[in-house]
């Protein structure tokens, strides 16, 4: 069965997402407390999926998805970030750091099943154009 | 592209202590980056007392140097709290990461990268630090 892994150090949160992506039956859900265990999953467990809060132990939710990206071999795995930061400043530092999806808590699991769904879809072409895109956006900006 | 090289050019401090390292990037990025090179600790602490460029970005390995002193340098003087740095370094265990992040760099790009994704990481993270430093 293809692993999705949640990194959240909220058992909580971890309990309620996990809930969330049984309800698809289509994934194993594997968990990290922190974001330096976190790192350490996805090489040892090759997920197709990673749900990544943003404020954690050891190594916050960017850092760890700019890690992720700089790296061949992780720079496109499917990231989704979940998490109770919701403004637009914070949304937008997820963006550039590179994740492809920036949920807020509280959620519908619903609303997180669409989004992994949305991401198992996307291309490195995709993500090439979405990095375009905000440096588009950047360009205006300046 | 088009569209990209309405970007302004960045000003980037490369630390590396091998002489083709400052070529191959500038050869991969073109040129609407301009690239000082920095061959040690001391010229890229001297240059950051003259002139603060957009982002820097070091390797790990400087001989009996390691870029991460460099990292905790920037991050505990004052005015360069907010500069941008990048490790791009062809250490790639879990730990060298780790290490990276914990001196204070803001991303870890493991070499060989792709031209492309290196240039849009760069623009990316200036643009972060921006956002970071305005909000702060």
């Amino acid at each position: 069965m293809k692993k999705v892994l949640v990194i959240d150090d909220n058992p909580t949160i971890v309990e309620l997402i996990k809930y969330a992506v049984n309800l698809q039956s289509a994934f194993q859900v594997i968990v990290a407390y922190d974001g330096e265990e976190g790192l350490k999953s996805v090489y040892a467990e090759n997920p197709v999926c990673v749900i990544i809060d943003v404020k954690m132990p050891r190594m916050d939710g960017y850092k760890l998805v700019r890690c992720l990206r700089g790296d061949t071999r992780t720079a496109n795995i499917p990231l989704i970030i979940l998490s109770a930061m919701t403004r637009e400043e914070d949304q937008m530092t997820g963006l550039l750091s590179g994740v492809d999806e920036y949920l807020t808590k509280p959620f519908k699991p619903g609303a997180l099943n669409a989004a992994i769904e949305r991401v198992l879809l996307l291309t490195p072409a995709d993500r090439q154009r979405r990095m375009d895109y905000l440096l588009q956006t950047h360009a205006e900006r300046e | 592209m088009h569209e990209l090289q309405r970007l302004r050019t960045l000003h980037i401090l490369l630390v590396d202590d091998d002489p083709d390292a400052c070529n191959r990037i500038q050869q991969a990025l073109g040129s609407d980056f301009h690239l000082y090179h920095a061959h040690s600790l001391i010229e890229a602490r001297q240059h950051l007392k003259e002139y603060i460029p957009d982002l820097v970005i070091c390797e790990v390995l400087l001989g009996k140097e390691s870029g991460l002193e460099l990292c905790r340098f920037i991050r505990n003087t004052p005015s360069l709290l907010y500069l941008p740095i990048m490790l791009l370094t062809s250490l790639t265990t879990l730990q060298d990461k780790i290490a990276g992040f914990d001196a204070g760099a803001d991303d870890y790009v493991v070499k060989p990268y792709d031209a492309r994704h290196l240039m849009a990481r760069i623009r990316l993270l200036a643009r972060m630090k921006n956002l970071e430093q305005q909000y702060d």
